[in-house]
């Protein structure tokens, strides 16, 4: 399981990104442990909504969300996420 | 005659707008702002669709900017995914309804037409409409895609409507495309829902 690209979404208003096969993340013990680090955290149980320099949306199965239309703010924030959670990815790929 | 209009920031809700206006209609605009679940970009489209219709027909159309997130939040931890279009559809004809009271509104407006997503089935469409008395306009209800499409370039919206955007992150992953009143009824019944657009019209503002 890997995420292996950020890509721009279909409605180009934010990147995204989702790891293959999808995940069973539990977002209950990541709220913690964001919190815990001083993340500003809302929990709508099905997603977690996160300020980390931008919004991100963090879904259940590992679809994360990245609210802005700049490629290097997307993947920096992308590579942070993945850093505080340990998520496995490939080598930054950023597609605009 | 006097309403109250939907307005998403998307194609068809403009065109529907216009459609009213050009009878003569007097009306009055309400976005449900659904930030956390979206950007700022369905507002700015909004603010840019009417000032477009507020020029072409003279008339001001107050906009009602209502706050759709706190609600999304509740509806998301609390009740069935499956149904949530349908509830959170209930919620803003709950709330637009309100704004036709303190307006002294006849009617509600909405650029749905059948079938182009999970909430605009027949039967989503009942069970979302069953929320409010007030009688629904939705001038667009025959058209098809294309011909709205067309609508919205001639009348100038569609470039703005077609910005760079974010779609509604709420939405579940399988959205029901059927539903019936009593399991919607049931899935609300957790909710003090006079309590959440009570607070919904308490956090408005009119631009």
């Amino acid at each position: 399981m890997t995420y292996s690209t950020v890509k721009l979404c279909s409605s180009r208003g934010a990147y995204e990104a989702a790891p293959q096969p999808r995940l069973e993340l539990d977002l209950g013990s990541i709220r913690d442990r964001l919190v815990a680090e001083g993340v500003p955290v809302v929990d709508c149980r099905v997603m977690l909504l996160l300020r980390m320099g931008c919004e991100v949306t963090l879904g259940r199965d590992g679809r994360i969300l990245l609210k802005t239309r700049d490629a290097e703010e997307a993947s920096r924030v992308f590579e942070e996420l993945c850093r505080r959670l340990d998520l496995p990815r490939e080598p930054s790929s950023v597609k605009g | 005659m006097r309403g109250v209009m939907l307005m998403s920031g998307g194609i068809d809700s403009p065109v529907a707008l216009y459609l009213m206006l050009r009878q003569g209609h007097e009306m009055v605009a309400v976005h449900m702002d659904n930030r956390p679940f979206t950007d700022d970009s369905p507002l700015e489209k909004v603010t840019d669709h009417l000032q477009l219709l507020r020029d072409r027909f003279h008339q001001p159309v107050p906009l009602y900017l209502l706050p759709h997130g706190p609600t999304q939040i509740t509806l998301m931890r609390n009740t069935d995914r499956h149904v949530g279009c349908v509830l959170c559809r209930r919620f803003m004809w709950r709330s637009a309804e309100r704004v036709a009271e303190r307006e002294n509104a006849q009617f509600l407006v909405t650029g749905e037409a059948l079938g182009q997503v999970a909430s605009q089935t027949l039967s989503n469409m009942r069970s979302a409409t069953a929320a409010v008395k007030l009688p629904i306009v939705r001038p667009l209800i025959g058209f098809d895609k294309q011909e709205i499409e067309a609508m919205a370039r001639e009348i100038g919206t569609y470039a703005i409507s077609t910005r760079p955007g974010l779609c509604c992150q709420a939405v579940p992953d399988r959205p029901a495309t059927r539903s019936s009143l009593l399991q919607i009824q049931q899935a609300e019944s957790v909710l003090d829902v006079n309590a959440i657009v009570d607070d919904v019209l308490r956090r408005s503002t009119v631009l």
